[in-house]
């Protein structure tokens, strides 16, 4: 079975362990011995059942109520699997929160209905996070609802800010989809709930199963990363992998960016040589004559790669961004020189002129590489133009071309 | 218990796996003998074409089972395995968290000071326990081994934790996104050796190998892989049920492994 990842969004605090735990039970995905577990933990320490100590493990998460790591939970609904990927929701623990979700294709997104909680600074930025990092569709699920007496007005409003900021930050009109929830209640996860009859759509589960069967857009052009050698025998083979398109044994391919052409003489795949291979395919190759490196990208020959050391990049930061830092992309380091020249507005979405980047904001940029590299924007082939920043060693943010 | 598309999870484990040779100079793995560290070591071989490129190491604590060391034995012999096997001291008067976190984590500690090892791959899946499943694919530890969750290094877009990030050593995870039906499955796909303990025998077979002192079997009538998977997909127990060091208090194997354990 093919695993669809959902990327969980939100402020701290508006549920979002607690959906994933609540979705466990009604979807029967959790063992009883685990569900068990929870509940004695949720004795112990005096309250109410919480389901999400099904995924907060840690210590300090039960005692202190929050989520440090990003957790995962798969779940199954109709005939599909569905990991879904929990992450913090605190500003200081942004670092893990990234990790897990650039691992989702669209994200839910959770707003609490709560008075005093509502539309937040971290709801925007994560919308924005969610922007970078590819994700192209959102649900959002309005929770809480139980606590504002199921009150439609509560719903609108919520629904209206988070709307307008979407288009603001770039989500194309139809993309970002809402729905009114009780995580706690499991009202509107799976089932319609009697408590919302004001609501005539698809229950969560529904709409995650939708957005997870909209088809991937892309250009299926041959983009093979090399990654290094391996000796097999008395013979020295190439590896990369695959992440568009295909390669077949015979082929000849561009080694960028040496701007070389080459053929590849045998081909590997788990173990075993074969005629060709695909996306995804972890590939150990001969390319007699040629000196492929790590970080090195083929393309079919015909095609017309852009080469250079100067682009554009949108960046979040997550602290400083000093004006020089550490560029690691496709395997590859480089020392790269930052200018910001806009920044996001966290209130509207909306880019403004700025020269520096606040901690945990976004904004565009133009990267001088110490070298010269494939410059192909993440929206062509997100496999490609996306990079991390390091500041003496340390995370610093993260970015993608154009 | 959800089966995932193996040929996926076989290309991520041998990315992985790769780009540890690559990025690390002395690259060493555990070996138990159990399930899951034999099928990443399958996976080494296809992703080496043939030859595991690295040693394996099995903290060997003297109580093993004997089933556990004659299927170590041939199993090296057979797919040529550099083999290692780093003794630990048990101390009758320890049992559970305390033998675990001295025993079998200070044996550790001393093979990898003495080969001089800067990876160590370790064959943990994320659905084995909750704490299990925070953890990143290349996870740095410090000289003492210990693991500060807190602060992990940010791990996306292919872009992983080398050896510049620490001054210790770095755990590398290949096998995380494998659930236990996933290893059965490529088990049976691969014809991958298996450690005999796994089948039933009176009733009973054992779903998670540790020592003979603190490994409980489960009961079971699967005498093959494919019953085992069979048996898996409805069970309503956990994998390490019969682990008896988990469930001495809470948050023990939160504890354990920030001391440095598997």
């Amino acid at each position: 079975m093919d695993i669809k990842r959902v990327t969980l969004l939100g402020n701290k605090d508006h549920g979002k362990s607690t959906l994933i735990g609540s979705l466990l039970i009604a979807t029967k995905s959790a063992t009883k011995q685990r569900i068990d577990e929870a509940k004695k933990v949720s004795m112990k320490l005096g309250r109410d059942f919480e389901p999400g100590f099904i995924l907060d493990s840690f210590e300090e998460e039960r005692e202190g109520g929050l989520t440090i790591d990003t957790t995962r939970a798969q779940i199954t609904y109709r005939d599909a699997a569905f990991e879904f990927i929990d992450v913090p929701g605190h500003e200081e623990l942004i670092g893990n929160m990234i990790s897990g979700a650039s691992y989702g294709d669209f994200a839910v997104l959770m707003v609490s209905a709560k008075g005093g909680e509502g539309v937040t600074e971290q709801t925007r930025r994560h919308l924005v996070l969610a922007k970078l990092l590819g994700i192209r569709r959102v649900v959002v699920a309005v929770n809480k609802m139980d606590m504002v007496a199921y009150k439609k007005e509560r719903f609108e409003a919520i629904v209206e800010s988070v709307q307008e900021f979407c288009m603001n930050v770039g989500f194309e009109p139809g993309s970002v989809v809402f729905v009114p929830v009780s995580a706690y209640n499991a009202d509107n996860l799976v089932k319609r709930s009697m408590h919302i009859r004001w609501y005539r759509g698809k229950p969560l589960m529904e709409l995650i199963y939708e957005a997870a069967s909209a088809r991937k857009k892309g250009n299926r052009g041959l983009r093979l990363l090399f990654q290094g050698t391996i000796k097999s025998g008395r013979k020295t083979l190439y590896t990369g992998k695959i992440v568009n398109g295909r390669l077949r044994r015979g082929q000849r391919i561009l080694v960028m960016p040496l701007g070389k052409n080459a053929v590849v003489s045998s081909l590997y795949v788990k173990g075993k040589e074969i005629g060709s291979a695909s996306e995804g395919n972890n590939v150990a190759l001969e390319m007699p004559g040629t000196h492929a490196t790590r970080g090195c990208i083929g393309f079919e020959p015909e095609s017309n790669p852009r080469c250079g050391t100067v682009f554009e990049a949108m960046v979040f930061s997550v602290g400083r961004i000093p004006k020089k830092v550490q560029l690691r992309m496709n395997g590859s380091e480089f020392m790269a020189d930052v200018s910001v020249f806009g920044e996001i507005d966290l209130k509207s979405g909306k880019i403004k002129e700025a020269n520096s980047i606040k901690p945990l904001g976004t904004g565009k940029a133009k990267i001088r590489l110490s070298r010269s590299v494939v410059i192909e924007s993440a929206a062509e082939c997100p496999e490609m133009g996306r990079f991390l920043l390091y500041d003496s060693g340390k995370f610093a943010g993260i970015g993608v071309i154009g | 218990m959800i089966m995932q598309n193996i040929s996926e999870l076989e290309e991520k484990s041998a990315y992985i796996i790769r780009e540890t040779k690559e990025k690390f100079e002395n690259v060493a793995a555990l070996w138990s003998g159990g399930k899951d560290s034999t099928a990443m070591i399958m996976i080494a071989r296809r992703a080496f074409l043939g030859k595991v490129p690295f040693p394996v190491i099995h903290i060997d604590n003297g109580i093993d089972f004997p089933e556990t060391y004659k299927f170590r034995d041939d199993l090296a012999k057979k797919w040529n395995l550099n083999l290692i096997v780093a003794k630990s001291r048990i101390k009758p008067e320890l049992s559970g968290f305390s033998c675990c976190g001295s025993n079998k984590t200070d044996a550790l500690k001393e093979v990898m000071k003495e080969h001089g090892f800067d990876a160590l791959i370790v064959s943990i899946r994320r659905d084995e326990h909750g704490i299990r499943a925070k953890e990143r694919y290349f996870s740095p530890r410090d000289t003492e081994f210990k693991w500060n969750y807190k602060d992990q290094p940010a791990e996306l877009w292919n872009n992983y934790s080398s050896k510049m990030d620490t001054k210790g050593h770095v755990r590398v995870h290949p096998i995380l996104d494998w659930n236990e039906i996933d290893i059965w499955q490529y088990t049976l796909k691969m014809k991958v050796p298996v450690n005999p303990l796994y089948y039933s025998s009176n009733g009973y077979r054992y779903r998670s190998l540790g020592c003979t002192h603190c490994t409980v079997p489960v009961k079971s009538n699967a005498r093959s892989v494919k019953q085992i998977m069979d048996e898996l997909k409805v069970t309503e127990t956990e994998e390490r049920a019969g682990r008896e060091q988990d469930k001495e208090k809470a948050y023990v194997m939160e504890k354990l492994r920030a001391l440095g354990y598997m």
